[in-house]
This record gives C-alpha cells, sequence and structure tokens, in this order.
C-alpha cells in the first residue's frame, strides 16, 4: 500500500513537472529603444503574436536617452540580465561597429547571421530624393511648377518677394534644406539637373561613364555656381539639421516653399494633413543642357537585433529572431493586425505603385503612436511583392500614398543601367564638404584658384 | 433576522434608484438635444449660431475633397474660437466611418462632405437617416435647381475623358468606340471603379446608354454591333476597354499620367481641371459620340447626431458661401472643373457643364444594379490583373 502511494505520487510529481514547465515557459529579456509611435511593447498586438507562436514569455525593457553603441557599452560592462537587444527606429549600430564585440564574444556569432537584418519598408529601386513644392503659394502666385532650373529660381523669387503666406512678414523661406543628409540637400537636387549626380556611388557615372567622377566636371562646377546664386540671393535656406527644418515645413504659418526628401513623411508629420495637402511632387528640373536627372535611393539592410553572447537562452533567443524575420511577422511588422490594419487583396485591387495588389491596406499606422507593431524596431524583412504591391487605403493624407505617385513621376529620370561604380568613402566626403563649401561661399566657386585646388584634392582620392 | 432583512432591502432600493439615474445620462444614436428637420424650418442667424457654438466642441468634418482643409482654413480666421478637424477620406470610406460611428453611438461626425453619384450615399446614409439636409432659407433661393432633392449639393462636378494635348494637338478621337482600338492599349488611365465612386457612376451609367452605344459603333466601326446572349452594349464597351486602360487608385494617378506623359487619355473628375493652373497638361473633351462623360455631384450634410450642432450650421453656411455668395467658404471650390450650385457665385468655368456631352446617372438605378455591377467589375478586373503591367 505504502508503495503504491508512493508511487502514485512519484508520477503526480513528474506529471506536474511537465505542466510547470509548459506554463512557465522560458523567459526571454528583450531590450528595445523608446519609441514615441509604440504605445505599450508589454501588451504591443505584435509582441503578443510573437509571444504565442514561439510560445515563449518576453519581457521588454526599454532603453532611453542614449545611442547603440553608448548602450553596448553599458551592457557589457555591466551584468544586466538582458538576452536580445533590438535596433531600429535610429537607435542603430552598424555591422562594423559590432565587431569588436563579437571577437570578444559579447555577441553571439554560431547563428547562421549574427545581425538578424532589418530591410525595412524602403522599395527597392526608388529615386532618393524628390522636390516638394508648396503648390498654395504656386496657385495664390499664379505660377507654374517649374520645369527647367531657371522656371525654379522664378519661383523661389516670387515666394520670396510676393508674400504668399499674407502675413505680411518677409518670412517665406523659398527652398530650404540641410545637408545632414543627401535627401534633404537642395545641392544635391539642383546638381542633378547639370550631371548624373548620384551621392552614394561618390559622384561617378555608370555604364560607359563608369570610372568618371563626374563632381570633377565643369557641369558640375556650373551646378555649383547656379546653387551658389541662389544662396545669395536667399532662395536657398540651409539650417542645421533635420529636425529644425521639419520644424519649420510644419509650421502652422506656412514658411517653406520648397523642400526636398526621398518621402513626404521625412519631413511632414503624418499627423498634419492640412501641411500635406500643400505641398505637391515635381519632376527634376531640367538643367541648361536639358538634363533631368534621379539617382537610385541606397539603403542598406540595418542591423536588426544581436543575442547577447553571456545569454543563457540562445536557442530560444534564435528561436524569437528568426520568428520576426518569416514573411507573416514581417507583414504584422510593417502593416499591423491582419483584418483590421490590413488585408490581403481579392485580386481587384490597384498597387499605388501601378499593377495588381497583394495588400490592401485600412489604417495607415507607420509612424504614427500606435500598439499593433513595433514601428520598424527589430528584425523584418517584407518580400517585395508586398512592399510593392499595397494598395491605396482611402485616405489623402497617407504618406506612402503621396511618395508612391511621387515615385512613379520620378521613375523615368532614373538611369536604366544599374551597372555602378564602387563607392569611395574618403573621395565622397571631399566631395561633400566641397560642395558645403562652395555652396555657402566658404570656398569661391568662381575663383579658378580654389576650383584647381579641390580638383587637386580629387585627384589625391583618386 | 428581520432587521437585517429590512436593512438589506433598503440598500437595494437605494442602488436601484442610483442607477435608475444613471440609464438616461448617455444620449441614444440617431437622437439629439436639437431636432434636426429635413429643411431648416426654424432659421438662425450666423450670430445666433455662431454664439451657441463657441460652447460646443471641435467640430469634426468628414470629406472626400481636400479643398475642405482651406474652407476650414477661412472658417476658423472668420469665427475665432471655433476649431475644425478635418478627416480627408474616399468616399467608400467616409461612409463606412459614418455607418460605423453612428452604430457604436460615438458622435465622431459633425458635417459629412461626400460625392452622391454612386447610389451608396443615398442609400446607406441618407435614407437611413444618419445624415440630414440642412439649407437655410436665405441661402436656398439662390441655389440652383436640382440642387436640394433630400440631399443638399454643393459642388458640380464630371467624370470625364481627358487627352494629352503635348501628343496631341487636338483630341484625336470624336467615338468613344475608339478608344477600344489596339494602339491604346496601356494608354488609357482611369480609376479603378470598385474604389472610385465617381468613376463608378460613369461605368454604371453608361450601361443605359444601351442605343446610343450600338449607333455609335456602327458609326465607327461600319458594321451593327453584335452583342452575345447575356452581355449588353456597354458589357462589350468595358470589356473591350479595360484591355487598353491602366487602372489607378484615384482621379490624381490619372492627372499625373497625364502630365508625365505617360497616358494618352485618362478618365477622372473635372475638379483635376484645376492642376492646370499650375502648369499640368491635361486637355478636357467636350464632345464625343455619344458621350464624354457623365454629370457628378457632392453634397454637404449635417450629421444627425452631430455634437456640434451649431457649429456644423454655421461651417455649411460658411461653405455654400453665405446668403449673399460672397463667403469665402466656397472660394476653394471655384475652380475650373467645379460648376457653382448657385446662381448668383462665378465660378470661374469659361465652358459651362451644358456644353460637355455628359450623360445624368439615375440614382436608383446605381442603388438596384449595385450587386451586378460591383461582380461585373470585380471579375474583369481579376481577369485583368493577369494580363496588367
Amino acid at each position: 500500500m505504502k508503495k503504491q502511494i508512493l508511487l502514485i505520487g512519484i508520477l503526480l510529481i513528474l506529471c506536474l513537472s511537465g505542466c510547470s514547465s509548459r506554463q512557465n515557459p522560458a523567459v526571454l529579456h528583450i531590450a528595445m529603444p523608446f519609441s514615441d509611435m509604440v504605445q505599450d511593447p508589454d501588451t504591443n498586438y505584435y509582441v503578443n503574436w510573437l509571444r504565442e507562436q514561439t510560445g515563449l514569455s518576453a519581457e521588454i525593457s526599454l532603453i532611453r536617452g542614449t545611442d547603440g553603441m553608448d548602450y553596448l557599452n553599458e551592457l557589457f560592462s555591466s551584468d544586466a540580465d538582458i538576452d536580445i537587444v533590438l535596433f531600429g527606429n535610429g537607435f542603430s549600430v552598424s555591422r562594423k561597429d559590432l565587431e569588436p564585440f563579437m571577437e570578444k564574444g559579447l555577441i553571439d556569432v554560431s547563428g547562421e547571421d549574427p545581425f538578424y537584418l532589418n530591410t525595412g519598408t524602403s522599395v527597392p529601386g526608388n529615386t532618393g530624393q524628390i522636390l516638394w513644392i508648396n503648390m498654395e503659394w504656386l496657385s495664390k502666385l499664379q505660377l507654374s511648377i517649374p520645369e527647367t532650373t531657371q522656371d525654379l529660381k522664378t519661383v523661389l523669387t516670387a515666394f520670396r518677394d510676393r508674400d504668399p503666406n499674407e502675413n505680411g512678414l518677409a518670412d517665406e523661406l523659398p527652398f530650404a534644406g540641410t545637408f545632414e543628409a543627401y535627401a534633404f540637400s537642395p545641392a544635391e537636387f539642383i546638381l542633378s539637373s547639370y550631371v548624373y549626380n548620384d551621392p552614394y556611388h561618390s559622384r561617378y557615372g555608370f555604364g560607359a561613364e563608369k570610372e568618371n567622377c563626374l563632381a570633377a566636371t565643369e557641369e558640375f562646377r556650373k551646378g555649383l555656381s547656379f546653387c551658389r546664386e541662389l544662396f545669395d540671393e536667399r532662395l536657398l535656406i540651409l539650417r542645421g539639421d533635420k529636425r529644425e527644418l521639419a520644424e519649420l515645413i510644419n509650421s502652422p504659418v506656412c514658411l517653406v516653399g520648397a523642400f526636398t526628401a526621398e518621402s513626404i513623411s521625412d519631413m511632414i508629420y503624418q499627423g498634419n494633413p492640412e501641411i500635406l495637402a500643400k505641398y505637391i511632387h515635381v519632376s527634376p528640373p531640367a538643367g541648361p543642357e536639358g538634363k533631368q536627372n534621379a539617382w537610385y535611393s541606397f539603403h542598406e539592410p540595418e542591423v536588426g537585433a544581436v543575442i547577447v553572447g553571456r545569454s543563457t537562452k540562445k536557442e530560444e533567443a534564435r528561436l524569437f529572431l528568426k520568428t520576426m524575420l518569416t514573411k507573416e511577422a514581417s507583414l504584422i511588422a510593417g502593416y499591423g493586425q491582419q483584418g483590421t490594419d490590413w488585408d490581403f487583396s481579392d485580386g481587384t485591387d490597384v498597387s499605388i505603385y501601378g499593377g495588381p495588389s497583394g495588400i490592401v491596406t485600412r489604417n495607415y499606422i507607420w509612424n504614427t503612436p500606435q500598439n499593433k507593431h513595433l514601428n520598424g524596431i527589430g528584425p523584418m524583412q517584407i518580400p517585395e511583392e508586398y512592399l510593392t504591391g499595397v494598395t491605396w487605403n482611402g485616405i489623402n493624407s497617407d504618406a506612402e500614398y503621396i511618395d508612391a505617385r511621387a515615385q512613379m513621376t520620378c521613375r523615368k529620370y532614373l538611369p536604366e543601367s544599374r551597372d555602378f561604380h564602387e563607392p569611395d568613402p574618403l573621395l565622397s566626403s571631399v566631395i561633400d564638404e566641397a560642395v558645403k563649401d562652395f555652396v555657402t561661399g566658404k570656398r569661391e566657386i568662381g575663383s579658378d584658384e580654389e576650383w584647381n585646388e579641390y580638383l587637386q584634392s580629387l585627384q589625391e582620392c583618386f | 433576522m428581520e432587521r437585517i432583512s429590512a436593512k438589506l432591502t433598503g440598500v437595494f432600493l437605494t442602488v436601484c434608484l442610483l442607477f435608475s439615474g444613471c440609464g438616461t445620462s448617455l444620449p441614444q444614436s440617431g437622437q439629439n438635444s436639437q431636432p434636426f428637420p429635413e429643411t431648416a424650418e426654424t432659421w438662425e442667424s450666423p450670430e445666433e449660431l455662431y454664439r451657441k457654438a463657441l460652447s460646443e466642441d471641435i467640430l469634426i468634418v468628414y470629406t472626400v475633397t481636400s479643398r475642405a482643409a482651406l474652407t476650414k482654413d477661412a472658417f476658423e480666421k472668420e469665427y475665432p474660437g471655433l476649431d475644425v478637424e478635418i478627416r480627408d477620406l474616399r468616399s467608400p470610406n467616409l461612409i463606412e466611418a459614418v455607418e460605423e460611428n453612428h452604430k457604436k453611438g460615438l458622435r465622431d461626425c459633425d458635417v459629412v462632405l461626400c460625392t452622391d453619384s454612386s447610389g451608396d450615399f443615398l442609400d446607406r446614409l441618407v435614407k437611413p437617416g444618419l445624415v440630414v439636409p440642412y439649407l437655410p432659407p436665405d441661402i436656398r433661393v439662390h441655389m440652383k435647381e436640382g440642387t436640394e432633392n433630400g440631399m443638399v449639393s454643393f459642388l458640380n462636378e464630371a467624370e470625364l475623358l481627358f487627352y494629352n494635348p503635348e501628343k496631341y494637338k487636338t483630341c484625336p478621337v470624336s467615338n468613344l468606340w475608339e478608344l477600344t482600338k489596339e494602339h491604346y492599349r496601356g494608354k488609357i488611365y482611369m480609376p479603378n471603379p470598385l474604389r472610385s465612386f465617381s468613376t463608378y457612376a460613369l461605368c454604371t451609367a453608361v450601361f443605359e446608354q444601351e442605343k446610343a452605344l450600338t449607333e455609335a459603333y456602327q458609326s465607327c466601326f461600319g458594321t451593327p454591333l453584335s452583342v452575345p446572349s447575356g452581355e449588353s452594349a456597354a458589357s462589350m464597351f468595358w470589356t473591350m476597354l479595360s484591355k487598353n486602360a491602366i487602372f489607378t487608385n484615384s482621379s490624381d494617378e490619372v492627372a499625373e499620367a497625364l502630365n508625365d506623359g505617360i497616358a494618352d487619355f485618362g478618365i477622372c473628375v473635372s475638379s483635376k481641371l484645376r492642376f492646370r493652373e499650375i502648369g499640368y497638361k491635361m486637355e478636357p473633351v467636350q464632345k464625343l459620340l455619344p458621350f464624354c462623360g457623365c454629370r457628378t455631384s457632392y453634397s454637404v450634410m449635417l450629421s444627425s447626431d452631430a455634437l456640434s450642432p451649431n457649429a456644423a450650421k454655421l461651417f455649411i453656411r460658411f461653405l455654400l458661401g453665405e446668403a449673399d455668395g460672397k463667403g469665402e467658404g466656397i472660394r476653394p471650390f471655384c475652380t475650373p472643373g467645379t460648376w457653382s450650385v448657385r446662381d448668383d457665385v462665378d465660378d470661374g468655368n469659361t465652358i459651362p457643364r451644358e456644353d460637355f456631352d455628359l450623360i445624368e446617372p439615375d440614382q436608383n438605378y446605381l442603388i438596384e444594379t449595385k450587386e451586378e455591377m460591383e461582380r461585373f467589375w470585380s471579375d474583369l478586373l481579376k481577369q485583368e490583373s493577369g494580363t496588367q503591367t
């Protein structure tokens, strides 16, 4: 009898231990950057979906007020119990930055890919810079969309002089930009009317002109000279950074006549439909020789996540991150909850990039405060057929739709060939510095001496 | 025991009294503290409305036209202290949103500006009383005939055929059937009729033009049109045209395709003519056998459970141009391709709408044939989606 009771007891304990491991799944500790666009990572729809799919428990700690490298340095000099670090939405590290940590075993390298890449939501084959012009001002001043660089100057002069925001002040910024990134620089845009000005490939030509650095040509000089002219006449206004520029563009006073960006949502807040409605995309204007060029945007996949080397739950961490890279997860990460925020098309819908669409969005939640996904934090790889196969959700202020239409207009100005020269970081840096200096007058574009010095500095890089 | 039972009874009765008070505190969907007659029998002056509106919440306007944002700016300047929120939506989405609001009792919409061309607006919002007309008598006297029929029109437009003037000095076609010819393959842009109410109105209205289409076919090709059983001249026309068409999400894309030079023809709302003011290259077709488009219009209506009814009425007055037609609210809609509903407001169009060969969609026909038309277009679009580039 006692033996029977003991046997039953042992069997019970075995059963309960099985149950308890099911009731207590492994707890992954995940660090992710704080984002205004993610309301509550703990109750986030996407995070809960990942928990269900993997059977894992995930506890999120938020990272605030620090950048990727500083955080990793702090993490590895502490004994904080973190298994996964997610990157994205401005909190980033490069693959090169991670090498020293990998060499020391601080980051797990035993998986297939230690970086768990985030390819984002950018559509491959898009142009890297679009001109957005204030349509309301054009209408008020009875002007047409500029088709040439001279038209552009005429329009910008009218913006400067004729008080289109009707407040009695000369506060209009005809063409505003910043050198912080190529997409936001008016100079890069104007230079494309003179040469094929691809800053991501060190301004080299392609195809037959692949070995020619077009930043060393007379046409490039003429383009810089035109930029300098606009700058001197206060038609081209430069600000320190993107944030400052965005504040000006989003001002309810309506201050900006034109700006450039890859996406209109880079500059205009999604919650500002009235400001969005004021701007219209414009084809690249033709330069004096009739050239109209656009260059491809270039987005390297970013590091989406790393597994911490000292984690005792590497298998679980890999499962979690691999799940994030599946098509199903990536669609949630990009578009939100299927059935509510988006659905698969029934074949009757049209993509915003032309042709049949695969996805119908119902609520556009990217870059808006929401709790359906992590707004670009963490790894994801949305298949290209879905990136280019989204239909319009019917909202006129949908930035994705506005961008797609701009991209469709500019497509014909992109080069057909993609036989690009390899970029040269040193050369690029010399050219970038020179563009800034010549446009702002720190160096004199009209001086043959200064121009030749510049050419000499390029020669030293070749 | 008796004392305890009595105490419990007392507590129970007290709780009942408290909850009975709570039951009537929330307004029911579809009801309002102010009644909305179908027309304004108790007319209030703008001054009275403004005074009352100042104590109301933000005015929320659901609109399909982005120009409402300009009216909003002008309204807020004219009436300091009143704030307007614009929700810019496509017609199908707007109708769903208003229905959803009412179903959930959200009261999240005060004014609706929507195309009334597809039948859906009438069928799903007007007939069930989710939206009601508001047209004060001092403005009604200036409205053109036909602009008030259970709905208040504030815009007259057309879904119209355009051509590319950079490629063609004059319109290269004089007969609608010419658009079905093979050399226009991939050159005709039009919005998806299942997503665009105005396009849907044209596509469906064509089905009521059997005789005119059949005669036009004969005129174009020199032979009688042979219509297989189960088909019609209209279904044949659209099936043939779809092979040449590139479907888009909106009229904006059509206008852009014409301007960019990739489209030879475009079918889109006439209001896109205003883009010509900023240099867009698109020319409307005025005369075509048997027609070049169809009439469309937009209504402005009050939500029957508006949370800010006085602000809503004031906004509608402002949008309609006020009593003398000089109000700033109507100005954004006085643009080429948009014809005024008032007899005292110059809409700036050099060509009256009557000079275009337009057909008139029958609202009841649109409602009655909705399922059939959606099936027709669904099948056609699925077929074409396998062949579009």
